[in-house]
């Protein structure tokens, strides 16, 4: 079991790497465009730059060196001229950069010159805050939801929930948060339309919470609800429960005692996978309700060409796919001993 | 060996041999079901599942609407019209209440001399009221401290500009001429409420400038009871016969705060017949909203004032009404000025005639292409009495080129395009990816599928590593490099969606692969020794397609939820009209305008919910052990 976890650990920080790696160099590779800010700002990115190993200064012209990307105003008579240095040399400086000072770069146009971890690092709590919430209502509701349906199969009730579900499941997020925007923020008026400031009275702050966490959660829900039932339906029909019923145990003890915790086994690791995978914020919602978390921040960053923090976004989006993957599989194993995972034949 | 050599000795020929049993029946029960076939029997099934055949009906229904729409449709979708824009969705004729082009605003404020609500676009006063389906007014009026045009009454606040001690502020009329005789009269009211905007009532004065002397009104005091001054009276006290005067405020400042003083009314009258009547309406002030909006807009400063004047209590009426806005943008237009350049040519196009020297009466209307129904008056010019513009009236849609009255079953967008042909063209732009990238996934998923689980071991490891490696990198990151590097176009599209989407194919088929190959029909076929190529293809793959076809179709539907929601990260497809760009754009009309956003979010919802139940109903179908299951 050690080995299989080691084994899937060093291959997700491979993955993990490689893909870094590659969107490293992807983003590198694009034209280089200079900061949008006055002579002061240009400066002092560049200086930040040079520092950190991706341009070099000479402090005269040197066209054999590459493309000239800034010239500063002359100062005491002398210029300063910055040149790109070729991507590889960039490559290497940037894994020294992070492994011996943990620097990820800085900011260029959205807060020119803040380091791109700093900025992450104000973002997000407002993500986490809201997936912690809404995957803490929606574990339950979409558990019971999932048992209810399973022990009323083939009722109405039954197909009442599983039409629900695929429904809900079938609709894309943004239409949900299109329809509960225009019924509840501008109808009813009972929500404001747009996350609420942090400044705002407390229970204002309390109903911005209301659309997002119900978005967030709506999709889990179902989610949860078609698994629970999809396992409990398969075990209520198994030969063990048939077994307790026969031992003398009501269909109370049975489903309680046998067939619940047995079908909680495929549902535990999905929420684990679920709490990571969403850390990073969902994009949509975060845009559409202007909510100031890391997935507002990716689009933001987008938009100000500020790829520096567009890639410190992509690497949290990566690790915690890569982080939740691997859970889902080793979470496998330690809540069912059944399931050797990686076992041979 | 002395076996062997006599049984080789022996020849054999065919006729040495009988078939036995040859025509014999050896059966002994006949077959009571009809013979089947995998695909009919997966038909069968698939048709026992009710809401799979419903999905499938909808999705064709889509499908078909998406092909024939962007055909068949007139409407114009590439030029945009601002005239036409956020009209309302119609399906049946206006009056009827419920979708039929009509939109209800509540809370306008109300245009009391128009009867029309106050509304800011350029539309004429007719065109909004013949276009008005109802209108209620509210029965309460709101009062507020700012000069609307459409407000009335309430008082004019003369305030100091800063609490400062021993100032005293001016507030006074144009000079016009005032006599002994015909009873100049002065009256004026106040009011005395406290508090307005955090400031004090001022001690105040009134007087009459005249001839460099100064007739008391009434005195330095905090009196705000009306006044009814007789002017002509207090100059033959003092004896001056007339003379040009003008009345003025003074307002006393204070150190603590700002002072103010309510006037609401000050009318100089006169009897009927003086001369200058005309001035001395002009410079009274009966209604303070009016006062204050001439002031302001036209700054024809009858009065001057060295402090500040505002409008407090000023009274409005909002209203809610409900419009038809097709008759606003369509409808009967006004009389309107046409060049005659512009009549000559529906004259040469032959859509009317028109005769210049007889007047209007001589137009006659030939086609319903003509843009007029009747002229109402004509300008000729110059010595030759050319004729230069004619002023006439007609539908307001002839002129935007129609030949009817149009309706949009869906209404119009911002850019005034018809939202049914948008939106249908934009899902014809989504599933033309989906198939695109359906079909490369598909093709190239399977091959790489049957190799690594055909051929297994080291390759299928290598194989397997190399997906997980690319399956490692989040979607949205793939998008964007692929967008950032290549531009937002439909091949950077398919490419992007395609470097991973064909993972799912490669997966299924090779646990498909996984599944078959050691079954005795390919161990028998490849006893008879057929090729690698050949089992792969014409013995396992045939198999397995079920599965893999079912994934293909849920895939279409996962392109066209990707498309979308990329458009609302801004990473929209450019340059085609795409149903998730049209979409992000209409979301900010979501609170104003909610068809833009309802319409299309229905058809995807739709689309989405249907292609599932297709996909789940073809999936139980080829397999028949998930039967039942989700």
């Amino acid at each position: 079991m050690t080995k299989y976890v080691l084994k899937r650990l060093g291959l997700a920080v491979i993955t993990a790497y490689i893909v870094l790696s590659l969107t490293f160099i992807c983003v590198k590779l694009l034209p280089f465009e200079r900061p949008l800010g006055g002579d002061a700002v240009q400066t002092a990115y560049f200086d930040k730059q040079y520092h950190l190993g991706y341009v070099q200064r000479f402090e005269y012209e040197n066209p054999s060196y590459g493309e000239l990307l800034y010239k500063t105003k002359p100062d005491k008579g002398r210029s300063y001229y910055y040149y790109q240095v070729p991507v590889l040399e960039q490559y290497g400086k940037w894994i020294s950069n992070i492994v011996t000072k943990w620097d990820w770069g800085y900011s260029k146009n959205y807060q020119p010159n803040v380091a791109a971890t700093v900025i992450i690092g104000s973002r997000i709590g407002y993500s986490m805050k809201l997936n912690i919430i809404s995957t803490l209502l929606a574990v339950p509701i979409g558990i019971l939801f999932g048992i209810w349906a399973a022990l009323k199969k083939n009722t109405m009730t039954d197909h009442t929930i599983s039409t629900l579900v695929m429904v809900f499941i079938s609709v894309p997020s943004f239409v949900l948060i299109s329809f509960m925007m225009r019924v509840f923020c501008y109808n009813l008026q009972w929500l404001p339309s747009t996350w609420p400031a942090d400044t705002a009275p407390f229970w204002n702050r309390v109903k911005g919470y209301i659309i997002p966490v119900f978005c967030l959660s709506f999709g889990s829900i179902c989610l949860y609800c078609r698994y629970v039932r999809a396992e409990l339906c398969e075990i209520l029909e198994s030969d063990y429960l048939l077994l307790a019923r026969t031992k003398g145990l009501t269909r109370r003890q049975a489903i309680v005692r046998h067939a619940l915790k047995n079908a909680m086994v495929p549902v535990f690791p999905m929420v684990l996978g679920e709490v990571l995978s969403i850390m990073g914020g969902s994009m949509i919602l975060e845009n559409l309700y202007s909510i100031p978390g890391v997935g507002k921040l990716f689009i933001l960053s987008l938009n100000y060409r500020d790829f520096d923090i567009l890639f410190v976004d992509m690497a949290i989006f990566t690790t915690f796919g890569l982080m939740a993957g691997v859970l889902i599989d080793l979470s496998y194993g330690f809540i069912d001993p059944r399931i050797r995972m990686g076992a041979k034949k | 060996m002395a076996e062997n050599e006599y049984l080789n000795s022996i020849e054999f020929r065919p006729d040495d041999f009988a078939l036995v049993q040859k025509d014999m029946r050896i059966m002994d029960k006949k077959f009571e079901t009809k013979p089947t076939t995998f695909a009919k029997d997966a038909f069968a099934r698939f048709c026992k599942n009710k809401s799979s055949v419903v999905g499938f009906f909808i999705v064709s229904i889509l499908i078909l609407l998406a092909i024939i729409v962007p055909i068949v449709s007139p409407a114009n979708i590439d030029n945009v019209s601002t005239p036409e824009r956020f009209l309302a969705p119609k399906l049946f004729p206006a009056g009827t209440g419920f979708w039929d082009g009509t939109r209800t605003t509540k809370h306008v404020v109300y245009d009391r001399d128009n009867e029309i609500p106050a509304l800011s676009d350029k539309n004429s006063v007719a065109t909004i009221k013949s276009s008005l389906v109802s209108i209620t007014v509210d029965e309460e009026p709101t009062y507020i401290d700012v000069a609307s045009p459409y407000g009335i009454g309430g008082y004019v606040v003369f305030a100091s500009d800063a609490p400062v001690a021993d100032t005293v502020y001016k507030f006074k009329s144009a000079s016009t001429v005032f006599t002994d005789k015909d009873h100049y009269i002065f009256n004026a009211t106040f009011s005395d409420e406290e508090g307005v905007s955090d400031s004090m009532l001022g001690e105040y004065c009134v007087y009459l400038n005249i001839a460099g002397e100064n007739v008391m009104i009434r005195d330095y005091s905090r009196d705000y009871s009306p006044i009814s001054f007789d002017i002509s009276a207090a100059l033959k006290e003092k004896g001056i016969a007339s003379g040009k005067g003008q009345i003025v405020f003074e307002l006393k400042s204070s150190a603590e705060k700002n002072t103010y003083v309510l006037i609401e009314t000050a009318v100089l009258s006169a009897d009927a017949g003086v001369e200058n009547e005309e001035d001395l309406a002009t410079i009274s002030i009966s209604d303070a909203t009016d006062f204050i909006n001439i002031g302001d807009k036209n700054d024809l400063g009858y009065w001057a004032c060295t402090g500040r004047k505002g409008i407090h209590h000023s009274e409005i009426y909002y209203c809610d009404y409900t419009i038809d806005t097709y008759m606003v943008v369509y409808g009967n237009a006004d009389e309107v000025t046409y060049s005659a350049s512009e009549l000559y040519s529906w004259i040469e196009k032959g859509w009317c005639l028109y005769d210049a020297s007889v007047g209007p009466e001589s137009f006659v209307r030939l086609t319903d292409d003509c843009p007029i129904d009747e002229v109402v008056s004509q300008d000729v010019a110059g010595i030759t009495k050319k004729l230069s513009r004619i002023v006439a009236k007609g539908w307001n849609y002839r002129k935007l080129g129609y030949t009817e009255m149009p309706s949009f079953l869906f209404g119009t967008d911002a850019s005034g395009f018809d939202l049914v042909k948008r939106a249908f063209t934009g899902l014809r732009t989504s599933l033309i990816l989906g198939l695109c990238t359906a079909a490369f996934c598909f093709c190239f998923g399977l091959i790489w599928g049957s190799i690594s689980g055909y051929f297994g071991g080291n390759v299928d490891i290598a194989m397997e590593r190399f997906c997980e490696i690319l399956s490692g990198v989040p979607f949205i990151v793939v998008m964007t490099l692929a967008m950032l590097h290549f531009g937002r176009n439909f091949v950077t599209f398919v490419m992007a969606l395609c470097l991973t989407g064909w993972m799912g194919t490669a997966a299924r088929t090779r646990t498909q692969f996984y599944r078959f190959k050691g079954r005795e029909y390919v161990l028998a076929s490849r006893t008879l020794g057929a090729s690698d190529w050949r089992l792969i293809f014409k013995h396992i793959l045939p198999n397995s397609m079920g599965t893999i076809i079912t994934g293909s179709v849920l895939m279409i539907s996962s392109v066209i939820f990707s498309e979308a929601s990329l458009a609302y990260l801004n990473l929209g497809l450019e340059g085609q009209k795409s149903f998730g760009v049209m979409m992000a754009a209409n979301q900010q009309y979501l609170a104003l305008y909610p068809n833009l956003v309802i319409f299309p979010a229905v058809i995807i919802a739709l689309m989405e919910i249907s292609l599932n139940l297709f996909g789940n109903g073809l999936r139980d179908a080829f397999n028949p052990t998930l039967k039942g299951s989700e």
